[in-house]
């Protein structure tokens, strides 16, 4: 009994000694800001820094929230982010943001639901994610099987008609290309062989030594393969003597691509957003220039702001900073306007919509080919690995 | 025919640097007894000298020169801070201590670099090839296979001929005798880890020649390459190193080549699987050091 009473006056205190901070919203920050997922969650938390800033500056969100942003780094490591989930749990945070891939997002899946607090992942693409995750898990960005699908109707509109897809199984985002074989295939082209590797993989020569044995060349090879990896891959294929046309995902929208020279040129891929002029992403990265001082080399920093104006947006519908309140409004959102796209929730199981921009790489820089639409019922269902 | 030729000379370039590779981490062993877990990062900071040569506008071949005499120059720093105090310490001491370098190298790569991959530039011609007896062979293929022959060649002639590579046979032999006989400690030692870091740095521009980017951590899977292919040759041995590179560049290639495509993704558990094979007939590798006394039990 006496203990009893210690443990509850012991309880009280604590709660006593938290400051009551009521009018502040707290996002906790559960990212990779080193190891291998740190090229794209590092520019992300770039993002979001300048949203919460601009908002915080004028008065928080409402003139009423100011945000806190408590900021642990996951090394990349799918332990290290469940225990940094605990963590900021444990400090009460009203929102998560998991890094950008979904298997260490994964990890801090029964945590996030536990608690019922919702997390929305930094950048991760695969449609799985909020599958597996339940209704407190989102994400922040176009789904793999809307970019497959993309990239498939690009390709066959045209011309080509056959394709070779490398995929990896290592992780759920490097196995983008079977659904664009899916997709492919339904549009009536023909897959001429598939291949994989492992993250990390230095040498590509026997795959493309394959590939280039070939006959006929096909006309696309499709991939989801991100840097290191890309960079080898690419320039294996080339000195083989492969000129199928490439075609990548978001993974590759980062300066090494970019730097790649001769090989990387004509290919296409598709990512998150483009400045065209006028629009908002354009508005965003003068702002990033006039903040940090250099240029956007990525589109991660605009996602970054994204995911800010998301939670922005709930908070206002919800008018508060209740996590169970947050996540319903999260998952009613309509039409938020990102600096890459409009961003819904409504209607999805987490996964939001968003706009799909096909980018092709000339002369060492961004060329649009276009924002499409693509069609609703080619869309492949998400495929667990 | 020419598919597996072609095929066969992706297995020397690739088994090449895994050579190269190995061979740095067993002259180390060889003579202090020491798997270099650190090797990894004297190659990612051949990586950074090249990128940073490559922004400053510095002609490849210049920067390569760098870039190779910056980790044999670290290698030696990194035996004079970290390894010097724990000399006579066991091995297991010599083997953590390795980790710690590997980790404070990284974290200070990470903090004061950046935690994000670099991009560095190239010069084109490296992403060419050439059509040789009726073979398309890539330009850093050649340039692999060519500096691997120099360097073993070097090698060779360095252990036989010169004084310092006498002195380090002598002392992988029995270190205690040799220092008997006159010879120095430190300067064997010392040695041992610039020509181990001569070879992360030949081996590390090849290494980035073909990703084109460096990055914090990239020093760990090569020096894990490594240490399968030096354990394969046999620990200590520098002909078993070179040994186990191309025997594990072999099977990494042909299997990659020639497996089936639905066993593909059971590519690398199988080759790690033929690794043991070989090593349950020959316990203390392919060509075992002398020193090395390991029994088939």
């Amino acid at each position: 009994m006496k203990k009893a009473l210690f443990l509850t006056s012991l309880l009280a205190l604590s709660a006593l000694s938290q400051p009551v901070l009521a009018e502040d919203l707290k996002i906790g920050l559960a990212t990779a800001q080193t190891g291998g997922l740190a090229p794209y969650d590092a520019p992300v938390i770039e993002g979001v820094n300048i949203a919460v800033d601009e908002i915080n500056a004028a008065g928080g969100i409402d003139g009423k929230y100011k945000i806190d942003l408590i900021d642990k780094d996951v090394r990349s490591d799918a332990a290290q982010t469940s225990i940094a989930t605990q963590e900021l749990v444990d400090q009460q945070v009203s929102v998560l943001v998991l890094p950008c891939d979904a298997d260490p997002a994964l990890a801090a899946i029964s945590i996030v639901a536990a608690a019922e607090i919702p997390a929305i992942s930094t950048c991760a693409s695969s449609p799985t994610l909020p599958l597996v995750g339940g209704d407190y898990m989102f994400a922040n960005f176009p789904g793999d099987n809307v970019q497959a699908t993309v990239s498939a109707e690009w390709a066959w509109g045209e011309g080509y008609k056959s394709a070779y897809i490398i995929y990896s199984p290592d992780a759920q985002y490097t196995t983008l290309p079977l659904y664009f074989k899916e997709v492919f295939g339904k549009l009536g082209g023909d897959i001429l062989g598939e291949d994989t590797y492992s993250i990390g993989q230095q040498d590509f020569s026997a795959i493309a030594t394959r590939i280039a044995a070939l006959d006929p060349q096909p006309d696309v090879i499709m991939t989801a393969a991100f840097e290191p990896d890309f960079p080898s891959l690419l320039k294996a294929l080339r000195a083989a003597g492969v000129k199928s046309q490439m075609i990548g995902s978001d993974g590759i929208d980062s300066p090494t691509t970019f730097s790649l020279g001769d090989v990387v040129e004509g290919t296409v891929f598709t990512t998150a957003g483009f400045a065209t002029e006028g629009s908002p992403m354009e508005a965003f990265n003068k702002k990033y220039k006039e903040v940090t001082g250099k240029e956007t080399q990525t589109v991660f920093n605009a996602v970054g702001y994204d995911l800010i104006k998301v939670i922005e947006a709930a908070v206002k519908e919800a008018g508060s900073t209740d996590p169970k309140a947050l996540r319903d409004a999260i998952a009613n959102l309509e039409n938020v306007q990102g600096a890459t796209s409009l961003i819904t929730y409504k209607g999805t199981n987490g996964m939001p919509v968003r706009q799909v921009s096909l980018v092709r790489v000339t002369g060492g820089d961004r060329e649009l080919i276009g924002q499409p639409s693509p069609t609703a019922d080619l869309v492949p269902a998400p495929r667990m690995q | 025919m020419e598919l597996l030729l072609q095929q066969t000379v992706n297995a020397i370039a690739l088994g090449g640097t895994y050579a190269l590779l190995a061979l740095g981490l067993a002259v180390v062993f060889s003579i202090m007894g020491l798997i270099n877990f650190a090797h990894g990062e004297l190659m990612t900071i051949a990586g950074y000298v090249l990128m940073y040569c490559g922004l400053a506008g510095v002609p490849f071949a210049i920067a390569a020169a760098l870039a190779i005499g910056a980790a044999m120059l670290a290698a030696v720093l990194m035996e004079m801070i970290a390894f010097r105090p724990v000399r006579n310490a066991s091995g297991e001491t010599m083997l953590v201590t390795s980790f710690a370098v590997s980790m404070v190298l990284q974290v200070l790569f990470q903090n004061f670099i950046a935690a994000r991959s670099q991009p560095v530039l190239l010069p084109q011609l490296l992403s060419d090839s050439i059509s040789l007896f009726g073979l398309v062979i890539g330009v850093n293929k050649i340039a692999a296979i060519v500096a691997t022959i120099v360097m073993l060649a070097f090698l060779d002639w360095f252990m036989r001929k010169q004084k310092h590579g006498i002195a380090m046979r002598a002392a992988a032999e029995d270190f205690a005798v040799a220092r008997l006989m006159g010879i120095r400690a430190n300067t064997v030692i010392s040695a041992a880890f610039a020509l181990s870091g001569l070879l992360a740095g030949v081996a590390a521009v090849l290494w980035v020649s073909q990703r084109a980017s460096v990055d914090p951590l990239m020093g760990f899977a090569p020096v894990l390459k490594a240490f399968i292919a030096a354990i394969l040759g046999g620990l200590g041995s520098l002909r078993g190193a070179v040994a186990g590179g191309f025997v594990l560049g072999f099977i990494e290639i042909y299997l990659a080549a020639f497996l089936p495509s639905d066993m593909q993704e059971f590519r690398e558990p199988i080759g790690l699987g033929i690794v043991v094979f070989i090593m349950l007939f020959r316990p203390n590798g392919l060509i075992p050091a002398a020193s090395l006394k390991a029994e088939k039990v």
